[in-house]
């Protein structure tokens, strides 16, 4: 052992004036080498650029609404850029709302999808189950829309009126206008709500959600299952104590992509919500409102001013966007799997 | 097969008919967007003309992103119910820059259909006055017991409920009609109405309507959209301002609304062609705006028969070859355009439109020629059997329009007959199998609602029944054994949303009657007919198919497998 650790030692020592200078370690790289990070280094820089200019287009293209509204574009609850009068407090909360809903119903739904996919599904139907899912994640966001305002709508009511009358001492869960002592009063008032775009949203993530959260699980070190079993923990105590805490970044990075399609998605929103520009807190209410169904909403019929507004709308979302993500990879960089996701 | 056979249909049909538009002609696709108000006929047409080899996209995304669309050359006409130059909310819509032209394509009635049910049955007789639609999209009349509509309907006992009205959420042409018609008549409590939702008045015109939060207002993108909305069987209370193909379309009823002559009518073609009597239509060649509409007339057309919210849909080509537009895209658009010109307005009826007098269709010949690449019109206009159309130039359809029975005069009790979509199809009980029959193959709400006809029929002045209780299914059924009683010819239709519309056709005969013999047959319906019967296959298919995606990889996998180990 010594032998091993003396052995620099024998170098003869450099002349003793001179400073040491540690010894340039140099690789000569290949052509194949050098083609292949060129490579990787363009693509790399081509995704920082694209982004860098989507932001600088939006930005550019805002900065005629931006500049004539200043601050009050963060706290308005109007959108009537023609008028002057628009902002996007309503909307921005709305969007919120409707990835909040979203990333609430699918995150468990998710995990226990991938749980049960990684850890107890019989080897004979896994795969299928892993197709089935992934082909979920397929399934145009219209056709979900389709089936939200055609199909779920009008049937999800009573559930809504169940839980704005049970848990309506909740202020979210309230919804004004509604009477339950009211035979004759109309479902419509939970219809066309956060709530049920939100739902609609969630069947959209899941499925992506779902698979980040099983490809990492199914990545847990075996030996530390195997240790966990050896000393006598259930299967579920195996799952608590080694795949959570190892999936951790998996979770955590499978929902924040999910939040990120949330607040993203556009058509299944616009199909279902009814929009209004006012900060709609009553999410089994009806009206709600996203930036992104509002740009598909206004785009086509928008005047140059108001094309900027929408733009500044966009800015604002876009801006969202990576601080969430950027929060969340900061999350996910520290966690044991974290490089996996 | 009968798929196969189609185009040797098409083939005698054209060597027969010798004018087809521009037979044998090679056509290049042309891409349009715009007016979801007169999309159900666009789509008819476009759907007839593909036997031609002709393919026209057009998406109805609202006349509002039509203009835009073609002001910014991403598509090749638009179809708006509005011209250019109008202004709304402070900012007036400028033309394009490119030449243009406007062409009517069709007329129709703003239709206000509703989903109201009385102790389980659904009411099917509304009557509303001018007055009252303003209020209710205003806001002021907000339960259906109010005693302003109470008035309007002396035959009705109406419920305490809540008013929902449905709104666009998009910029709209049917915004733009209806608002035209508020800001002319009912000026004040409209404007009373913008001020409160932000707009600077007087609001005048508008393409989105403004709403105002926490009103229980509820606003949905596109004609479907609303309709769609308010023939959810649950949305019961709802309104909404729509045309009437729409109501035909998902079987729900439309308010009479009550004319200058102190009737309620119905937005029937031979009312709508009464009223547009009363449109002046710009006749100056060299303006821009010529062929264009103003209204004012027809909202005060005192004829009884006039529903006073007709109006006109236009659709807007290009005059010179740019953004895009060439030569040959023009034949193909003009070649369309005289299709529709001629031939289409028949269809208008069925479809739940009217159609175009002969003045409107010989100018909007002429603009034909316009277009550059068209071929020069040369349609005979005698041949188009045009309902309209008469030796001595008169509007024939208006003319011969049915008079309102006196129930239908105001302060009288209202009749009983339901309208719109809800109106009992005509003897012809075939036309409920095809509702029926269509219900399992699962269009949303169109096949369970065109059943509430086939429901109408069996129990005979209770139509209530068959919409407020029965889903798809049972209507379904309901269909078909009235189709096995009965004549059943079956008008049966499987195409999308011709299907519905057709079957709904005979229902615009019910209050025309004498009319009924100008259904004219459809050279599609061969089509139609034979995508109905493939459709359960296509189903299967697809349902084997998907399966086959999900189940065959692993399974070739897992044997894959197997082999490599047994090696």
């Amino acid at each position: 052992m010594s032998a091993t650790i003396e052995a620099p030692r024998t170098i003869p020592p450099a002349a003793p004036d001179e400073p040491d200078v540690p010894r340039r370690l140099g690789t000569r790289r290949s052509a194949s080498d050098k083609a292949f990070r060129a490579v990787l280094l363009t693509s790399g820089a081509a995704v920082l650029a694209i982004m860098g200019f989507v932001g600088a287009f939006l930005l550019l293209r805002a900065w005629d609404a931006l500049s004539q509204a200043g601050w009050s574009f963060l706290t308005t609850q109007a959108w009537e850029p023609d008028s002057g009068n628009f902002g996007i407090a309503a909307i921005l909360v709305g969007t919120i709302l409707i990835a909040t809903v979203a990333v609430v119903v699918a995150v468990p739904l998710a995990l226990g999808v991938a749980l049960y996919i990684s850890e107890y599904a019989p080897t004979r139907i896994k795969q299928s189950l892993v197709s089935i899912v992934d082909l979920m994640a397929a399934i145009p966001s219209v056709v979900f829309g389709l089936w939200g305002f055609f199909f779920l709508q009008g049937r999800i009511t009573d559930l809504a009126r169940w839980l704005s009358t049970t848990f309506g001492w909740f202020p979210p869960f309230q919804v004004p206008g509604s009477d339950p002592s009211d035979p004759l009063a109309t479902a419509t008032v939970y219809t066309s709500s956060t709530f049920i775009a939100g739902l609609v949203v969630a069947m959209m993530i899941a499925p992506v959600v779902a698979s980040i959260m099983r490809e990492v699980f199914t990545q847990a070190p075996v030996g530390e299952r195997e240790g966990a079993l050896a000393l006598g923990s259930t299967r579920w105590g195996m799952i608590r104590r080694v795949v959570l805490p190892y999936g951790k970044g998996g979770i955590i990075g499978g929902t924040m992509l999910g939040l990120g399609r949330a607040l993203g998605e556009t058509i299944a929103v616009y199909m279902i919500i009814s929009p209004v520009f006012a900060i709609q807190w009553h999410v089994l209410a009806n009206g709600g409102s996203s930036v992104s169904s509002l740009i598909a909403l206004r785009y086509g019929e928008s005047t140059p001013f108001g094309m900027s507004a929408l733009m500044a709308a966009g800015l604002a979302l876009f801006l969202m966007t990576l601080v969430i993500n950027f929060a969340a990879s900061s999350v996910v960089a520290r966690s044991r799997s974290g490089a996996s996701s | 097969m009968r798929r196969a056979l189609a185009p040797f249909i098409a083939a005698i049909l054209l060597l027969s008919a010798g004018a087809g538009p521009a037979a044998a002609d090679s056509f290049v696709p042309v891409n349009g967007a715009g007016s979801s108000w007169s999309s159900n006929a666009v789509d008819q047409w476009r759907r007839n003309v593909e036997q031609y080899g002709m393919r026209i996209n057009y998406a109805s995304t609202g006349s509002s992103d039509g203009r835009n669309q073609f002001k910014a050359g991403t598509v090749d006409f638009a179809i708006t119910e509005i011209p250019y130059g109008l202004k709304d909310g402070g900012v007036v819509d400028t033309p394009p820059s490119r030449g243009f032209v406007y062409m009517p394509i069709v007329a129709g009635g703003t239709a206000f259909m509703y989903n109201l049910s009385v102790g389980g049955k659904q009411v099917t007789n509304l009557r509303l006055s001018g007055d009252v639609v303003t209020g209710i999209f205003t806001g002021t009349i907000t339960s259906w017991d109010d005693p302003a509509i109470a008035k309007d309907n002396p035959g009705l006992a109406l419920p305490k409920r809540k008013i929902v009205p449905v709104v666009r959420s998009d910029g709209s042409g049917s915004t733009a009609q209806f608002t035209t018609w508020m800001a002319a008549r009912h000026g004040k409590a409209w404007d009373t109405y913008c001020a409160a939702a932000g707009r600077s008045t007087p609001c005048g015109v508008t393409s989105s309507y403004p709403t105002i939060p926490g009103k229980g207002f509820v606003a949905q993108p596109n004609s479907q959209g609303v309709a769609g909305y308010v023939a959810q069987r649950g949305n019961v209370g709802t309104i909404t301002y729509v045309e009437y193909s729409y109501a035909l379309k998902t079987g729900y009823p439309v308010a009479k609304v009550l004319n200058e002559a102190g009737y309620y009518v119905e937005p029937t073609a031979s009312n709508v062609a009464v009223g547009l009597l009363g449109a002046e239509i710009n006749t100056d060649e060299k303006s821009p705006k010529y062929l264009t509409q103003d209204l004012s007339g027809v909202y005060t057309n005192g004829d009884k028969r006039t529903y006073p919210l007709s109006s006109y849909s236009y659709i807007v080509v290009p005059t010179s070859t740019q953004n895009g537009f060439t030569a040959a895209k023009g034949h193909t658009l003009g070649a369309f355009a005289s299709y529709f010109l001629c031939e289409g307005q028949q269809q208008a009826e069925v479809l739940g439109y009217s159609p175009l007098p002969v003045n409107l269709v010989q100018a909007g010949l002429d603009q034909v020629g316009k277009i550059p690449g068209a071929d020069d019109a040369n349609v005979d206009i005698k041949k188009c059997n045009n309902p309209t159309f008469s030796a001595d130039g008169s509007n024939t359809l208006a003319k011969n329009a049915p008079q309102p029975s006196e129930c239908d005069k105001q302060g009288n009790d209202q009749c009983d007959k339901p309208t719109g979509g809800a109106a009992p199809p005509p003897g012809s009980k075939g036309d409920t199998t095809g509702g029926g029959t269509k219900t399992p193959t699962g269009t949303k709400t169109d096949g369970g609602t065109k059943g509430t006809g086939g429901g109408t029929t069996g129990t005979g002045g209770d139509p209530g029944t068959g919409g407020s209780t029965g889903d798809g299914t049972t209507q379904g059924t309901d269909g078909t054994t009235d189709g096995g009683t009965g004549t059943g010819t079956g008008t049966g239709t499987g195409v999308a949303v011709a299907g519905p519309s057709t079957g709904g056709g005979p229902v615009v005969c019910s209050d025309d009657t004498g009319q009924c013999t100008n259904v004219v047959s459809m050279p599609i319906e061969t089509e139609a007919r034979s995508s109905g019967s493939i459709s359960p296959l296509a189903v299967v298919a697809a349902c084997l198919l998907l399966v086959a995606l999900v189940v065959i990889p692993p399974l070739v996998s897992r044997g894959a497998q197997a082999r490599k180990v047994r090696r």
